[in-house]
């Protein structure tokens, strides 16, 4: 369970790449992955394709994820998500409010 | 908390050592450190006296008669689960086997002769540093413990013990170790419908029953004063988006079963597929998750709508929340829809659902500690009007006397119009129950009054102004025909109205009696075979349930002005 961190160059796209399970015990690790962009504009990726479960805990940091995004003008994109991931956000709806790229 | 413990003036220390010289040493210098000191001079005497101080510290010889230090270590380590106080081996013997051993004992540490004073004193510091840390985790644990299980009062004894409905609506519910936060609510509307919920917060302990008290609330209170569930639902999306931090909401399957017009209504909202089943466990739908959870947005999403579905008297709603499709067994696999589905087609059989189910994910997972709370509500779809109007009684006796009373002029009156756009914003039911409620207090009466009111209403702004033919109605296709219809006029609503007037008449001899006056911008229509249908004509053609109910229900029933205007009188004994 460990959260991976690539910025780009120009800083203006941050991706978050989350292995194994995205719940409850990772919350302190992706705030603090995040929390220190403050580049407007910046574009959050969460890539989930090596997520293999994610519960409803990993939604709500989600929805911080783009709380914190909104603020800068910015953006929160799912990358890959699995099946079974998929799955919960469907059931979630979160195509709903933000792009979901499979 | 750190100077709490600080301040815990004496800890107890508890020398186990064969030389009595030994004592001596090490125990001044822990009297010099704060500790008062306990000594013991063989294994079996240092367990006794562990067992009878619960010292805050074990210092510990290796070399002893009756029972050595590895083997004392274990049954105090044995004895202290949960609890640490931490050990430490003071010994001579400096081999790499005596280290190893002492911490496989269960040893937190060992001290080499000689050292100097300092570097005991070092040690003990260190080593207190560490076991006071745990106790501060250990106390921040308890503490959790203790919210989580007032959340679990709270949601169980407070709040769903309030439910409605109970002997007939099969509730599962069954918390994992760490208390999540379903929620199951159920509440009948004046009508006689129920309205249920089944709940899922996000997160744990009390955390996420934090939104379970409004919710509950209102949930109960618009549904008891005629709300519909769609205006329920409104509001409690914008109640928990308020109320609630961004990455907390509430994952919920809403339902309204009117067993009067073999309907049910049904909203998921971030919970997995909820199913119809009839009365043969075939699944007749599968309804999925069409909004994200309540508490995310601030407004439902535009084109959000009840999904519409008739049934039949013997068919179920069953409603799960994400712990039993989730279930795991050791293999990891998940108890998944298959499965599900296969069990509930037994439960139906043996007519009783929740318990199959159960019994069912039990054995599938076997002693696997559950991940999340597991929940299933199970619904019947008929009778549930039964109880409201059995004990009424037509009274056409009291006909008379009402035509007494109306000639001395109402008591209150009130009066209500709404024309255009309002008509499609505003549900002026709850409005109308509110001010009858609010002038002549509750009763059980209203229940009655309510459903005269609805039915009214709703013919007045469907037929008269929406202008809308209820025989589309007629096929299980058309009902959600008729609904899209509806919507449609609705949204492009710009004139019409709907006048609604109340006279309430008071008498001594009786309780008085009230008339309902409803009058519609439309265009009429021919209601003499209504009130009075002909005999060739009975039955069939009624697709107006709506108004045979009324004429059950009320006293006299007449229309005029071709049909826009209609009046209803009711009267109590």
């Amino acid at each position: 369970m460990t959260i991976k961190k690539y910025v780009s160059e120009n800083k203006k796209e941050v991706t978050l790449s989350i292995e194994e399970r995205f719940d409850f015990s990772l919350h302190q690790s992706f705030r603090n992955s995040y929390v220190n962009c403050e580049q407007q504009n910046t574009v959050f990726n969460i890539d989930l394709s090596n997520t293999s479960y994610m519960d409803s805990s990993a939604l709500g940091m989600i929805l911080l994820l783009k709380d914190h995004a909104d603020k800068l003008q910015g953006n929160v994109v799912i990358l890959k998500p699995s099946d079974s991931v998929n799955k919960i956000l469907e059931i979630a709806q979160f195509h709903r409010l933000m792009t979901i790229e499979n | 908390m750190v100077e709490e413990l600080d301040k815990r003036s004496h800890k107890l220390a508890l020398v186990v050592d064969d030389s009595v010289m030994q004592c001596k040493v090490l125990s001044v210098l822990l009297e010099e450190e704060g500790y008062r000191v306990y000594t013991a001079n063989d294994g079996i005497r240092g367990v006794d006296m562990y067992i009878k101080y619960q010292p805050d510290l074990v210092l510990m010889d290796i070399n002893m008669p009756r029972m050595d230090g590895y083997e004392a270590t274990r049954q105090i380590k044995s004895l202290s689960k949960g609890n640490l106080a931490p050990l430490i081996f003071i010994t001579s013997i400096d081999t790499e086997l005596a280290y190893i051993e002492s911490i496989e004992a269960g040893g937190d540490g060992i001290l080499v002769r000689p050292f100097s004073p300092e570097v005991f004193k070092a040690k003990i510091k260190s080593i207190q540093r560490i076991s006071d840390l745990y106790a501060q985790v250990k106390m921040l644990q308890q503490s959790q413990q203790k919210d989580a299980e007032l959340a679990e009062q709270l949601m169980s004894g407070v709040i769903e013990a309030r439910n409605f409905g109970l002997d007939r609506i099969g509730i599962v519910k069954k918390a994992a170790t760490l208390f999540s936060g379903d929620i199951q609510l159920t509440a009948q509307s004046p009508n006689g419908d129920v309205n249920v919920l089944l709940g899922d917060f996000t997160g744990h302990g009390l955390r996420s029953s934090i939104g379970a008290i409004p919710l509950s609330e209102t949930f109960r209170v618009m549904t008891k004063k005629g709300f519909s569930l769609f205006e329920i639902i409104t509001q409690i999306n914008t109640q928990l988006f308020h109320l609630l931090p961004s990455d907390l909401f509430l994952a919920a399957t809403f339902v309204h079963v009117s067993s009067q017009d073999k309907t049910v209504y049904i909203f998921n909202a971030g919970l997995p597929d909820c199913y119809i089943f009839s009365a043969n466990g075939q699944i007749k739908q599968r309804i999925r998750s069409t909004h994200p959870p309540m508490g995310v947005l601030e407004y439902l999403l535009a084109e959000s709508k009840l999904e519409i579905y008739s049934v039949q008297p013997k068919d179920h709603v069953v409603l799960v929340s994400d712990g039993i499709i989730e279930a795991r067994n050791k293999k990891g696999e998940m108890y998944g829809e298959k499965r599900f589905e296969q069990a509930a087609l037994k439960g139906v059989k043996k007519a009783n659902l929740a318990e199959v189910i159960i019994e069912d994910v039990n054995e599938f997972s076997q002693n696997i500690p559950q991940e999340d709370d597991m929940s299933l509500i199970d619904i019947p779809c008929c009778d549930w009007q039964g109880q409201v109007y059995n004990n009424y009684q037509s009274r056409s006796d009291t006909l008379s006397a009402l035509d007494v009373l109306s000639q001395t002029g109402p008591a209150w009156e009130w009066h209500l119009k709404l024309t255009g756009e309002k008509l499609a914003k505003i549900n002026p039911i709850p409005m109308a129950m509110n001010q009858l409620q609010n002038i002549e207090g509750s009763g059980e009466h209203w229940q009655s009054l309510y459903t005269i009111l609805t039915e009214l209403y709703v013919n007045a702004l469907d037929h008269g102004v929406l202008n809308l033919d209820s025989s589309i109605k007629d096929c299980a296709e058309g009902f959600a025909d008729y609904f899209r219809k509806r919507e449609e006029r609705l949204e492009l609503l710009l004139e019409g109205f709907v006048e609604l007037s109340f006279y309430y008449y008071y008498s001594h001899s009786t309780n008085g009696h009230i008339s309902i006056k409803i009058k519609d911008s439309g265009k009429g229509f021919s209601y003499a075979d209504y009130v009075n249908p002909p005999l060739s004509k009975q039955a069939p053609i009624l697709s107006g349930r709506g108004i045979n109910l009324v004429l059950q229900l009320c006293d006299s029933l007449e229309y005029s002005d071709k049909g826009t205007t209609v009046e209803a009188k009711y009267a109590w004994a």
